[in-house]
């Protein structure tokens, strides 16, 4: 009885001492700075300068260093880059990439692409805030399928490679476009089918000012709704867009579906470019 | 389990219930769903049901090849994505027969014990938390964000690191990062008195956990737990001093193992106080390495070729993950693919005790059970 009764109140002591020890260090917390920031209003900086350099946020890709190799088309695990290369109409010897597209609603930020870039051409930058209200408007072009951009020849033993600075291309193209923009209307991929080769010319000028992530838009109808291609009325695009999602898996064949984009605009090109 | 739920429909009259506890319950860590059999507050039996974040990992494995199957890694356990990098490059460079050079061996090291330490910082935190004592947690996750912001100057992410490369590391010691770790170092082990004075030698805390859910260490050897789950009952292994890798054979440091800190060997109290050990000694690990990390220069890469494509045979690493031994069974057949891997994590091991362990114990203890087997979900489905 005696010794129960003195577990008892040694229970309560060390209870208390306890509760003593816990509240101390907590009240003592109360009167240190807090840790917390609220963001992103009361940060004294903008986040992604407080970022460390190797910070992997948005890639972005330096069109005028791009030697074309697509190391990291093959590098990356998930596949959302796609790189396109053709021979320049004009100079048959020069090779120009006509797409460049980098997914990064898709892209992990692994940053197994940076790797093997011979010239530091696709970088992670410190960019990582650019939400929009359709994930598709994250696919980033860094080649205009109108005007490709001719591929970079190393010259022998550079250790150097002018760079644009880092972040500033992915910046501008974060800034150019509204959160809410309407989605690139991506077409399917095209079946092998002649007959769409004179509607594409005329069309091309009208989309082009539209937007500058909407290049595909002359890129005419899924097969199912084949007539009129001159009249083009934005509804007609629109259905076509909304049939286009489901549609894609079975008209491709060999691309994985979801880079519907990267096989439209291709056709085109030679075309208009001349 | 529809056997167990039919034989409780046809037996009736008796007062036990069938509960789901989960899967999304804050105390499962996770998406684990648990059917309770209880017989009002004291379980019949508790039995995991797991697979609800299952996402085939092992065969995406066999889809992208060697190197790009690492950012993979980080995804099996996102607490604690450094040791699923080093188990992978380690396996492969078995498979690939490469000699990692000592530098990249100590950066690995250096970044595996910080990875050790922030796990460790959410696993007692979340324990504390799933006990009722909900402000350790903060403090924890407090520390585990400076942690975050060292491996983030490291190598550039916060959580799915993706720094261990087959061969090496990516990234060498950013400019002025030791004098930076070695700050947060001497703050944490002040931290860890505060941690002791404010949680773990808490009269209430340690009245919840001593002498709950005693596994003993031949149960513990029976099962297969490893890791902090098999040293908390007594069992003397850890894969870094027993089965050496990487740097860890030239570094000091002492094995924490469960004594009966406040009760008997191997209950929740004794699992979850190696842990608190666990990093100090991570902490002692990193200093040592960041000593040698400073006064040594070197190369952090092997020479790899670029297409990784080992020859037909099959290999084991094993590594000593924040959550026991990991291990990558990897079987090549001589392609730039993987013909099979399999990832044997430590928390899906623990999982399986659970209901051996269970009848008897209250609804609150199991919690605790469950919060100092320290399951992470990912881990347990891959």
């Amino acid at each position: 009885m005696n010794q129960s009764a003195a577990t008892y109140l040694g229970n309560i002591k060390d209870t208390v001492q306890s509760f003593w020890h816990g509240m101390s260090i907590t009240l003592s917390y109360l009167l240190r700075r807090p840790t917390t920031i609220q963001y992103p209003d009361r940060t004294p900086l903008p986040v992604r300068d407080t970022l460390p350099p190797r910070y992997r946020g948005f890639l972005e890709v330096d069109a005028d260093i791009c030697t074309g190799c697509q190391a990291c088309e093959r590098a990356c695990p998930i596949g959302c880059i796609q790189i396109n290369l053709e021979k320049d109409a004009a100079n048959p010897k020069q090779r120009v990439v006509t797409q460049f597209d980098i997914d990064e609603a898709k892209c992990m930020f692994c940053g197994l692409c940076v790797e093997p870039c011979p010239t530091g051409a696709i970088q992670h930058t410190r960019e990582f805030e650019a939400s929009q209200r359709s994930v598709r408007n994250l696919t980033f072009r860094w080649a205009d399928p109108l005007k490709p951009f001719p591929v970079y020849k190393v010259a022998k033993g550079a250790e150097y490679f002018p760079r644009a600075p880092l972040g500033s291309l992915v910046r501008a193209k974060i800034e150019a476009r509204r959160w809410d923009a309407p989605p690139p209307e991506f077409l399917p991929p095209e079946a092998p089918k002649p007959p769409a080769a004179k509607a594409p010319p005329p069309a091309a000028p009208v989309a082009k000012p539209s937007a500058a992530a909407a290049p595909a838009a002359p890129a005419p109808k899924p097969a199912a709704a084949a007539p009129v291609p001159e009249a083009k009325p934005a509804e007609l695009l629109k259905a076509a867009a909304e049939t286009a999602a489901p549609a894609a898996a079975p008209a491709a064949p060999a691309a994985p579906s979801p880079a519907p984009a990267a096989e439209a605009p291709v056709p085109t090109t030679p075309e208009v470019k001349p | 389990m529809e056997k167990l739920i039919m034989r409780r429909m046809h037996q009736g009259g008796t007062e036990e219930m069938i509960l789901n506890f989960g899967p999304q319950h804050p105390s499962t860590h996770g998406v684990i769903n648990f059917l309770v059999e209880t017989d009002g507050e004291v379980l019949r039996r508790a039995v995991p049901d797991v697979g609800y974040l299952h996402r085939s990992i092992e065969k995406i494995a066999e889809s992208v090849g060697y190197p790009g199957f690492m950012p993979y890694t980080d995804r099996i356990d996102y607490v604690a994505a450094m040791f699923a990098n080093e188990g992978w490059a380690v396996a492969v460079e078995k498979l690939l027969k490469i000699e990692v050079p000592k530098r990249a061996q100590y950066l690995r090291a250096v970044s595996c014990e910080l990875c050790r330490i922030a796990s460790h910082l959410v696993s007692v935190g979340t324990m504390a938390t799933d006990i009722g004592a909900t402000t350790p947690l903060v403090h924890g996750i407090r520390e585990r964000e400076s942690i975050n912001d060292l491996i983030e100057a490291l190598c550039g992410a916060r959580l799915t690191y993706n720094y261990h490369r087959i061969g090496g590391v990516a990234f060498d010691l950013p400019a002025g990062w030791p004098a930076k770790v070695k700050v947060f170092l001497d703050h944490f082990d002040k931290l860890l008195g505060e941690w002791d004075r404010l949680i773990s030698f808490n009269e209430i805390y340690v009245k919840r956990l001593a002498g709950v859910a005693v596994i003993t260490g031949e149960q513990a050897r029976n099962y297969g737990l490893v890791g902090p789950n098999l040293r908390g009952s007594g069992v003397d292994w850890d894969c870094r001093r027993d089965a050496p890798y990487g740097a860890y054979p030239e570094l000091q440091f002492e094995v924490p193992v469960g004594k009966g800190f406040r009760g008997t060997v191997g209950d929740a109290f004794d699992r979850y106080y190696v842990r608190v050990l666990e990093m100090r000694e991570s902490a002692r690990i990193v200093r040592q390495a960041l000593a040698w990390l400073e006064q040594n220069e070197g190369e952090i890469m092997a020479k790899v070729p670029r297409k990784v494509k080992p020859e037909a045979g099959e290999v084991l690493s094993r590594v000593e993950s924040a959550r026991g031994e990991m291990g990558y069974y990897v079987v090549s057949d001589g392609t730039e693919k993987p013909w099979r891997v399999h990832v044997r994590t430590g928390s899906f091991l623990a999982m399986g005790i659970i209901e051996d362990l269970s009848p008897g114990l209250m609804v609150a203890d199991l919690v605790a059970l469950i919060a100092s087997l320290d399951v992470v979900a990912p881990e347990i489905d891959r």
